[in-house]
């Protein structure tokens, strides 16, 4: 018989593993027309019989993939049997990449010469940050305002309040009433986000200038889009961490603005999704004179490694669009990559550090 | 009146280096005035970043510029056109233009642009450098409006 707990954690697991579903089906969609399974086609390709037959191939593949993750994801919510959530959750990544590699394998035969004609305006550029610095400041409000609100409510908090529960709903962690342990998830979150937005004002500025055709001039469409996303996850971070920085107050973990919260970030991956794709119109000329859609994406298929990582040497960008999926990637072959990678990695461990530290 | 800024385009499938078509390229629009003096031209990261070359590449053809007294490269303020005087022609480079064209000329009609084309070419850029050469006599311009 299946506890509370695990219920709760299996509806988790189930709209995981739908949405990872539903992202796989729709991603040899999401590419530049010049692009199909991270190969330089030409953007007519996409529309053959092969094209189709290469794409029905991988959808079917990927969605056996995820059933059986789903599978062995359920078969862990078993306590002794937890191996299998480790396998599952593994199984959701790899198992979708696979079909991706073979999907990719059957295209390159395909494959179409890249346009290596390059173009650039001659305009110094600056980076904006899509709705400013306001929006940009947004999250740091919340954040501000919640240590304010606890500031102004510091007698309230008990002296040891409880900040880990156990499955069984129990608290098995406690924390005390000082600066350090009421502060912490505020500070890590006011951090976390400054990276965020470093990282919204990094792309912005080490990314490609693309250009639309008919669109009259040169834009960073996509990345804009990127940005108000990022902006999103800001937000939700500092919505979810003042929760958690109120927890001694409120008792409980403010289910509902966080349930909310997070309700309203998966459903921005739909609408956001479907602008993204929008953006990704073909890659073409920036000059007026040239509109026409070109082969690729203004990278070579060598420099791709398996189609997903990017590595160019001679490529000044920093920020280079996902060939598969939605978004950007760094070009691994510039040191300042790697340095980014490990900072975004280390949001994680942060996270578990100061909850162990607090635990 | 705004104005779109020019646009710089290179082949990195010809046999000409990055770095020669990145000068000649720039070096061709501020002859033909497509800047003024005092223009900012994009930072060596922007411009390698856009046309997707090592930011090196595009420092060299820069340095090239300012070595021609074009452009005046100062740190932290990127690339700014220069007033530039034409210098005085040598006798080496005049002779070394005619051969050059000669083979250019060649070339084209070895490669089946008809003689009238080529001609007709010719006459169009001569009427560009007759509008550029009288607009060089009359500096400093007025700075066009962006």
């Amino acid at each position: 018989m299946m506890e509370h707990a695990q219920w709760l954690l299996g509806g988790l697991l189930l709209a995981v593993a739908l949405l990872v579903a539903w992202v796989c089906w729709m991603l040899p969609e999401w590419s530049r027309p010049g692009i199909y399974f991270a190969v330089t086609v030409e953007p007519a390709f996409r529309a053959t019989l092969e094209a189709r037959r290469i794409f029905r191939g991988y959808r079917l593949q990927a969605m056996i993939h995820v059933a059986i993750s789903l599978a062995l994801l359920f078969a862990g919510l078993e306590p002794k049997r937890w191996p299998a959530l480790i396998v599952g959750e593994l199984w959701l990544v790899v198992g979708p990449l696979i079909a991706f590699l073979i999907g990719r394998e059957r295209v390159m035969p395909h494959a179409a010469k890249p346009s290596l004609v390059r173009e650039a305006l001659l305009a110094p550029r600056a980076a904006h940050l899509p709705g400013g610095w306001l929006l940009q400041l947004g999250p740091f409000a919340i954040l501000a305002g919640t240590a304010l609100y606890l500031r102004w409510h510091w007698e309230e908090i008990p002296e040891r309040f409880p900040v880990h529960w156990g499955v069984d709903g129990r608290p098995n962690g406690w924390s005390m009433r000082t600066p350090a342990g009421v502060y912490t998830p505020l500070l890590l979150g006011a951090a976390i986000v400054a990276g965020m937005a470093l990282l919204t004002y990094g792309l912005l500025r080490e990314t490609r200038l693309v250009r639309a055709p008919g669109s009259g001039k040169a834009h960073l469409d996509l990345a804009h889009q990127a940005a108000y996303f990022l902006a999103g996850i800001e937000y939700f971070l500092a919505t979810i961490l003042s929760a958690v920085a109120l927890l001694p107050l409120t008792r409980n973990f403010g289910a509902g603005v966080v349930l909310i919260a997070a309700i309203l970030l998966v459903l921005a991956i739909f609408p956001l999704a479907h602008r993204l794709n929008r953006a990704r119109t073909p890659y073409a000329s920036v000059s007026e004179n040239s509109p026409a859609p070109v082969a690729g994406d203004g990278t070579l298929d060598e420099h791709w490694r398996l189609g997903v990582l990017y590595f160019n040497p001679e490529d000044s960008a920093l920020f280079v669009e996902k060939r598969f999926g939605i978004g950007y990637t760094l070009n691994f072959a510039r040191g300042t990559s790697w340095f980014i990678l490990l900072m975004v990695l280390a949001l994680p461990v942060a996270l578990a550090f100061a909850a162990l530290w607090r635990h | 009146m705004r104005r779109d800024p020019p646009v710089l385009r290179i082949d990195l499938a010809s046999p000409r280096p990055a770095v020669e078509q990145i000068a000649s390229g720039l070096r061709a629009l501020l002859v033909a005035g497509d800047f003024v003096p005092g223009d900012q031209l994009p930072t060596v990261r922007q411009l390698a970043r856009d046309i997707g070359v090592h930011h090196n590449t595009v420092a060299e053809a820069y340095r090239a510029l300012a070595g021609e007294e074009w452009l005046d490269l100062r740190r932290g303020r990127g690339a700014t056109v220069l007033v530039r005087r034409r210098p005085r022609p040598s006798a080496r480079a005049e002779q070394s233009f005619g051969q050059r064209l000669g083979e250019l000329v060649a070339a084209a009609i070895a490669d089946g642009v008809p003689p009238d084309a080529v001609l007709s070419q010719m006459r169009e850029l001569a009427k560009k450098l007759g509008c550029v050469n009288r607009a060089m006599r009359c500096e400093p311009r007025t700075r066009r409006t962006r």
